[in-house]
């Protein structure tokens, strides 16, 4: 294979042919366009005629070079080009050191790696060379061996889950300068790290480096917070580039116990931005159950989140022991629990019957002494079961005689008799102050304000169990905080209100800390150094590089600070690390941290990971060959006269061809909507028999018309509406005349039409027929009205009784004649209870307007006018005809009044102007 | 054979093609108002011209007896002469005529057509007698002439070019000719001179379409006649026009000096003109007193 520039050709002689197209080109400049053949009687005077010269008009320079362009493109296409082709590298000697970032970076692109590993292995296998390998991230003595053994070895070679360290890098730098003359391969996983222009110049100082870069972005994924509802997922990735979406899974237990991808949300890259968020609202069940979180198609440790305590939120159950004192909020004893609670913890209130059931997590009870038997058996046995039960003291646990003489199942301790106040007006001493918290306390390491003071408290009795119960206390030694075990749960109380009243403690930052610590809340602020400070914390489970949770083993334990602050080594691994009962994950990609690309300097050369397969361009070429001699056809017609007489047709067929329509429902959609809401209009249903649409419109234009000019109703011109098709929720009204032949609308058709009845449509149903047969089934088009309205929401019907307000909304009417003066017009019928009312010329009707308006008279006949403006059809005979085609149109004015305005003038405001004009 | 629906079809298209050339002819004409026609001297006729003495052999019925009643003498009334011309039409019906470059314009034949049914409707008005050269149709009178005419001018001609009809000409009458005058113009001279010979005068019409004047052609082209009868190929076809307009200028020359020669008028039309402008310029310059120039 020859390669010319990038491309290899398979058969290069071929290309040869090339250099026949300057000859092409002369032959085809010579050789005259194919004559066109004139019709011209003028021709008699040209008899005789000689040319003048004999080359004939030239073919256009550019459609020589499009002929050209074809030509070449076949002689190209044929030499066989191949995009990418494998090229040959020259083998090397020497000892060679493989040298791997082997970070997580690299881990989604782990096996490409190790291809490429496995094929610059062969290499030096061919040519003899010893080869080490040596991982940035865990840099061991390299073992030079012979290449093959190295093949054997190369599945062992996994990624790990941190970058490599400063350690690391002087560690590595060590190792390289004890080695003599290597060439070096440099596996890079694209990120940047410290110290590493050190180690290049180290290693070129021993030979020649080349350096495998995937060109890939790495990406990783920031842990996830809560805030406002919503999971706040941030990515970053090393390169800004050009927008991306990616999509992120939230992974977690399905009911049945499975792993499965519980959520995905995308998160979208904007050009030029590192950092992408995308916000996850999922119900609370649903967010417990979520363990990690990674983003798709990117396998490893940095693209993958664990999920601690932080997205978990508690449900607390909140139970005060008085509730009578309503309106006095900072006094009620949950005021300030509530307060440190609720950004962190579901609440829950109601009455312990009713709680238990829902099994919270938390149960707090302020001042609630006494318990009945029934209540105090299923809350036993819910703490046994895992509950914590947080008690708070008060006056009512002091008063009471609850864990006095004996301990209270309830209670962590026994309790003396009427607590003890100090540094009040009655009292001695000061108020007393917290002493620091015991290592042993789950409080361990928290700073206490110094404006944290006691007055009152409740005292412990001394007991031998007593000093292993207590988690904090005064300074003078009084417990106050107590707690024990019961069960697989826990019970707490603090000796102090929840309130204000006996301490400082609620109104301190110390006290929501404090609920943190016995994990009753969850941070929502993530891990924090200064909050973890002295804690110890052991992992559970670890990830590895590709981001896969393993049993953590015998990993010692890592201080909370590190945990919180340092980065993943060696001696941090990511994974869940626990400290009683607090679980907290540690990530690889925190909040702080950038990715930043690796960058190389220009001596070094930059391989991709990523082979591009060898791509065959000959079908490209050829197709465009053909494209061009399409085009040289079209040019060449053109250029002859003869596109638009004779081919005509042809060249609207290949337009065709070439341009296939797009479908425009959507666009046609819009247009009708907007044609339709732009101003008032009318409508009628289109029956698909064209003289009565035809009809309809008119008809309607008629009314239209008639409305415009007499009243303020100005309507559009009408539109004729596809049930199956068109919204119908833009027109006050339809016109829907009756052909016997229509067809039935779908059921989509009807559950529009329901819809459009009942959020106050109306439908003027025309049998046309004069109603010949009532509404019986002996009429075609009756019987059609039947079969069409069967399926929709009417409501019951009776004959338009004289007091409806059709009969006065504009016009005073009795008749509702169009071409036809059939008497009956059906309508809702009026409510079962209303009664005319003495000296009231109608009933006090139902409300709304009725849905339907059915009769026979074909009122659109009488409506239609030409565009002109004069009625299309006869109706009647001479002046009692036109003064029924009047009474027709106040019909349709008054039902389009009635439609528009409702049932206004059914308000008996109007009864004296009415009883006036009806000469009552 | 031919199928019964194409025949048909053809005749009912021959059959819509009638009404409408009568009509639209109908229509041309009758936007000419017609002007007195009198041939200036006593004869039969209906307008007044005078009164003379009544002489001997005088019929009685003749004497006017209002005018006679003022005097002594008796009138009788004279009428001024009215006689009716024949007017004699050649519209070339050759094939070179059914040409046109531009689907919107009308074909030279339609125009021609037109324009002479249109005049020969117009004399028929003014009493004049009209009809084709040759023995076909003669000149008469009458409503049905025009009728006659019309079918004569839906008959298309084979051939590529026609030359005029010069056989039974009535001397002294009137003549039109319109065509394209494309072909020999040995017939036309032939044609004119017999005419002249027989104290015929009249109009020649030299119908044109657009493109025949501008000749705007390009490229390789073979041109051929309507007929197909005629090629003539060439090279590169801008190159001849300089050369086919001379040619056309030389032929409209020569027509012009023949019918000085002769007495007629020449007049060039163009289809993509007006035909009422051409109709009032053959209507009036056949109105002419015989030897007026044109």
């Amino acid at each position: 294979m020859t390669v010319l520039g990038g491309i290899g050709f398979s058969a290069p002689w071929l290309l040869l042919g090339l250099l026949a197209l300057p000859i092409l080109w002369l032959i085809l400049r010579a050789v005259p366009p194919a004559p066109i053949r004139r019709r011209f009687p003028g021709v008699a005077l040209l008899l005789g005629l000689k040319d003048s010269e004999t080359v004939s008009d030239r073919t256009p320079w550019w459609l020589l070079l499009l002929r050209m362009l074809a030509v070449a493109a076949i002689i190209i296409g044929l030499a066989g080009p191949i995009l990418n082709p494998q090229e040959q590298q020259a083998d090397g000697s020497g000892p060679l050191l493989i040298v791997l970032d082997g970070s997580w970076a690299g881990a989604p692109r782990w096996a490409q790696q190790s291809e490429v590993i496995d094929a610059q292995l062969t290499r030096a296998a061919r040519a003899n060379r010893t080869v080490g390998f040596l991982t940035l991230t865990q840099p061991e003595e390299p073992a030079f061996q012979s290449a093959d053994v190295w093949r054997t070895r190369l599945a062992g070679l996994q990624p790990a889950p941190w970058q490599p360290s400063d350690g690391n890098i002087t560690r590595a730098i060590e190792i390289a300068e004890t080695l003599d003359g290597f060439d070096t391969l440099w596996f890079s996983d694209g990120l940047g790290f410290d110290g590493r222009e050190d180690m290049l110049a180290a290693l070129q100082d021993r030979g020649s480096v080349e350096v495998y870069q995937t060109g890939a972005n790495v990406m990783g994924m920031a842990p996830a917070t809560y805030e406002d509802g919503a999971i706040t997922l941030t990515v970053k990735r090393a390169l800004a580039g050009t927008p991306r979406e990616v999509s992120l899974n939230a992974q977690g237990r399905d009911p049945a116990g499975n792993i499965r991808i519980l959520a995905t949300v995308p998160a979208t890259f904007e050009d030029g931005a590192v950092e992408a968020t995308a916000q996850l609202a999922l119900p609370a069940e649903l967010r417990a159950r979520i363990t990690r979180f990674d983003i798709a198609g990117q396998r490893s440790a940095g693209a993958t989140t664990l999920v601690d305590d932080g997205l978990r939120r508690r449900e607390v159950a909140l139970i005060a022991g008085r509730d009578d004192r309503e309106g006095l909020e900072l006094l009620s004893p949950l005021h300030y629990i509530e307060q440190a609670l609720a950004p962190s913890a579901d609440l829950i209130d109601g009455s312990l019957a009713d709680i238990l059931p829902a099994n919270p997590d938390v149960i707090v009870m302020a001042d609630v002494a006494t318990l009945s038997d029934a209540e105090q058996a299923p809350l036993i046995e819910w703490i046994e079961n895992g509950g914590m039960l947080v008690r708070f003291a008060g006056p009512r646990i002091a008063a009471s005689d609850i864990s006095r003489d004996t301990e209270d199942p309830l209670m962590p301790v026994r309790l003396r008799a009427g607590g003890r106040s100090v540094g009040g007006a009655m009292s001695w001493g000061e108020p007393k102050s917290l002493d620091a918290f015991r290592d042993s306390s789950p409080f361990f390491g928290l700073e206490i304000p110094s404006d944290v003071v006691v007055s009152a408290q409740v005292v412990a009795q001394p007991d031998p169990t007593l000093a292993n119960r207590v988690i904090a206390s005064l300074s003078d030694g009084t417990p106050l905080v107590t707690r024990k075990a019961l069960g697989q749960g826990q019970i707490v109380l603090f000796h102090v209100t929840a309130t204000a009243e006996w301490s400082t403690l609620p109104l301190s930052g110390l006290f929501v800390q404090m609920m943190e610590r016995l994990a009753i809340s969850s941070s929502s602020a993530g891990i924090d150094a200064q909050d973890l400070q002295g804690t110890t914390w052991t992992p559970l489970r670890v990830m590895d590089g590709f981001g896969l949770l393993e049993d953590a083993g015998n990993l010692p334990g890592v201080d909370g600070a590190d945990l919180a602050g340092a980065a993943t080594g060696p001696g941090l691994q990511p994974g869940i690390y626990a400290s009683g009962d607090r679980r907290i994950a540690r990530n690889v990609v925190t909040a702080q941290t950038v990715l930043s690309p690796a960058k190389w300097p220009g001596d070094v050369p930059v391989r991709g990971l990523f082979v591009a397969p060898e791509k065959p361009l000959a079908g490209w070429l050829l197709s465009l060959s053909i494209l061009l001699l399409l085009a040289d056809v079209v040019a060449s017609l053109a250029l002859s006269g003869r596109l638009l007489k004779r081919s005509n047709a042809a060249a609207v067929v290949l337009l065709g061809l070439l341009y296939m329509p797009a479908p425009a429902d959507a666009q046609d959609a819009d247009a009708f909507a907007l044609n339709a809401t732009a101003e008032m209009t009318l409508a009628y249903v289109v029956t698909g028999n064209g003289a009565v649409d035809e009809l309809s419109e008119a008809g309607l234009r008629g009314l239209s018309d008639t409305l415009f000019f007499r009243t303020s109703v100005e309507p559009a011109n009408p539109i004729g509406v596809d049930l199956e098709r068109d919204e119908l929720a833009f027109f006050p009204m339809l016109y829907w005349p009756i052909t016997p032949e229509q067809p039935r609308p779908s059921g989509d058709a009807y559950a529009k039409l329901n819809d459009y009845l009942r959020s106050g449509g109306l439908i003027l149903f025309d049998t046309r027929d004069a109603n010949i047969a009532g509404f019986g089934a002996a009429s075609p088009n009756g019987r059609k009205l039947q079969e069409l309205a069967a399926p929709l929401d009417i409501p019951p019907l009776e004959p338009l009784p004289g007091d409806h307000v059709l009969t006065r909304t504009f016009y005073l009417l009795q008749d509702f004649p169009g071409r036809h003066t059939g008497r009956d017009v059906w309508v809702e019928s009026s409510p079962p209870d209303a009664e005319q009312i003495e000296g009231m010329p109608f009933r006090n009707l139902n409300d709304g307007v009725t849905p339907v308006v059915i009769g026979g008279n074909d009122w659109a006949a009488a409506w239609a006018v030409t565009p002109g403006g004069a009625p299309m059809v006869p109706v009647g005979r001479g002046f009692a005809g036109e003064r029924q085609r009047e009474l027709a149109y106040r019909f349709g004015v008054n039902l389009v009044m009635h439609v528009l305005t409702g049932n206004y003038k059914s308000d008996q405001v109007h009864v004296p102007a009415l009883l006036d004009r009806l000469g009552q | 054979m031919i199928n019964s629906a194409t025949l048909r079809a053809n005749a009912e298209d021959q059959a819509a093609r009638f009404p409408a050339l009568l009509a639209r002819a109908e229509h041309l004409a009758g936007a000419v108002l017609l002007g007195a026609h009198g041939r200036r001297r006593a004869g039969v006729g209906d307008d007044f011209w005078q009164y003379r003495p009544a002489q001997q052999g005088d019929s009685r019925r003749r004497i006017d007896h209002r005018r006679s009643a003022m005097g002594d003498q008796e009138f009788v009334r004279e009428r001024e002469w009215q006689i009716a011309q024949s007017v004699m039409l050649w519209v070339d019906q050759g094939a070179s005529m059914r040409f046109t470059s531009d689907p919107k314009l009308p074909e030279k034949a339609d125009r021609a057509r037109l324009l002479g049914l249109a005049v020969a409707i117009l004399l028929q008005r003014g009493g004049e007698r009209v009809g084709l050269t040759g023995t076909a149709l003669p000149p008469r009178s009458g409503t049905p002439q025009i009728l006659r005419l019309a079918e004569a001018f839906c008959q298309d001609d084979a051939a590529d070019y026609a030359p005029p009809e010069h056989r039974a000409m009535i001397p002294h009458a009137r003549a039109v000719f319109i065509s394209d005058f494309m072909g020999d113009l040995d017939g036309v001279t032939l044609a004119l001179t017999k005419a002249a010979d027989r104290g015929v005068r009249g109009v020649l019409c030299h119908v044109l379409d657009p493109s025949e004047e501008a000749f705007p052609f390009t490229g390789r082209t073979i041109f051929e006649s309507m007929g197909g009868t005629i090629h003539h190929e060439t090279l590169k076809a801008n190159d001849l026009k300089s050369r086919y307009l001379e040619r056309l200028a030389e032929r409209k020359a020569e027509l012009q000096r023949l019918c000085a020669l002769t007495g007629w008028h020449y007049g060039l039309h163009h289809t993509n003109a007006s035909a009422q402008s051409a109709l009032l310029w053959l209507y009036s310059a056949l109105d002419t007193r015989a030897g007026a120039a044109a």
